[in-house]
């Protein structure tokens, strides 16, 4: 029995090593070979929305708590993109910081809630608040933000499929 | 032999060998099922460094390393950098980064730390490793479906299923529905 019971372990082990892949790669496998760099989607956004790339690039930043979001620097100073993981699929650990991650996804917008014009939670409030005729100093605070209303600043990141940090 | 006799053996044969993968999957369950308290994982330490703050805001990224590198005498090395502004820069060590306003010399620090044991059963659990493992994952769960089975006919009698066994299983099956009822 102690014979079976050690052979199946030494089994065990040899094929979890063999198979073993470093835990380094997160998610599915990247199927794009061509990196675009980050400062040419930043650049032409809407050109990349909705279209799979692969990045490649210094991680600046992690989610602390779940581990479901990076951000990962540009090839320009200043210049970074957020990589957003669907919860629990992808959880990319807080030690990646200042590693090199290659990651793959789909390139799309979001407009901040903050910067959705008077659209949203408060916003759309406030200003409704104040289109009841109070004339004030704020009322023109309001109509700048009907204006952004119009031009919201989209903010594009990358919904992450599959990621290699080295 | 006698089936109850089978179901002895299958019960305590399998849950040997359960036992390994039973602690690990229920000390990760508990890890993970608090993630909004805490990050399961790492043990994430902040601190507030001062430098003499500069006014130079035509350094590099390189200059900008070195000049806080400098002033913190610090002794680990730099795997990476990040210029976020003209004068903000970010450092990387190996488990340890600054965030620098040179402007102010005020400097973010943040150590990141494993916790032990916590974050290799969570890697188990989540199913990190992939390939394999999840194999033996699968075949853990249709372990515990073998546990539960054969745990509801390992004795007859007032303490079996037939007698307060029934009741207990009744109200372990009506948790999970009555909090379905309530939150789904």
């Amino acid at each position: 029995m102690k014979k079976t019971a050690f052979i199946f372990l030494a089994l065990l082990l040899g094929v979890s090593l063999t198979f073993a892949d470093g835990g380094k790669k997160y998610g599915k496998d990247l199927t794009l070979t061509k990196t675009t760099k980050v400062s040419e989607i930043l650049e032409n956004p809407e050109q990349y929305d909705g279209k799979k790339v692969l990045i490649e690039g210094t991680v600046v930043n992690v989610c602390k708590k779940a581990g479901c979001w990076i951000e990962i620097a540009g090839d320009k100073d200043y210049e970074s993109i957020t990589v957003k993981v669907n919860d629990g699929e992808i959880v990319f650990p807080a030690d990646a910081k200042g590693k090199t991650a290659v990651v793959e996804g789909e390139v799309f917008s979001v407009v901040p809630k903050s910067e959705a014009g008077c659209k949203g939670e408060g916003g759309d409030k406030e200003c409704g608040d104040k289109e009841k005729g109070e004339k004030s100093e704020n009322h023109e605070n309001c109509k700048d933000k009907q204006v952004k209303k119009e031009t919201p600043q989209k903010k594009y990141l990358i919904k992450g499929i599959g990621a290699v940090i080295k | 032999m006698k089936w109850r006799k089978v179901v002895r053996i299958l019960h305590r044969d399998f849950g040997y060998l359960a036992f390994g993968l039973t602690i690990i999957y229920a000390v990760s369950g508990i890890a993970v099922n608090h993630t909004s308290d805490w990050n399961p994982n790492y043990v994430i330490s902040r601190d507030s460094l001062k430098i003499p703050p500069t006014r130079d805001s035509s350094l590099s990224k390189e200059e900008m390393v070195a000049y806080v590198i400098t002033n913190l005498n610090e002794k680990d090395s730099v795997i990476s950098s990040f210029k976020s502004s003209p004068m903000v820069v970010d450092i990387f060590f190996d488990g340890k980064s600054y965030k620098a306003d040179l402007k102010t010399g005020r400097i973010k620090a943040e150590i990141v730390e494993d916790r032990a044991v916590i974050r290799q059963t969570n890697y188990l659990h989540l199913n990190a490793p992939k390939k394999i493992w999840t194999y033996v994952a699968d075949a853990f769960a249709v372990i515990l479906i073998l546990l539960s089975v054969t745990g509801l006919f390992m004795i007859k009698g007032k303490k079996g299923i037939t007698g307060r066994g029934k009741w207990l299983t009744v109200l372990g099956v009506l948790i999970p529905i009555i909090f379905l009822i309530i939150y789904f």
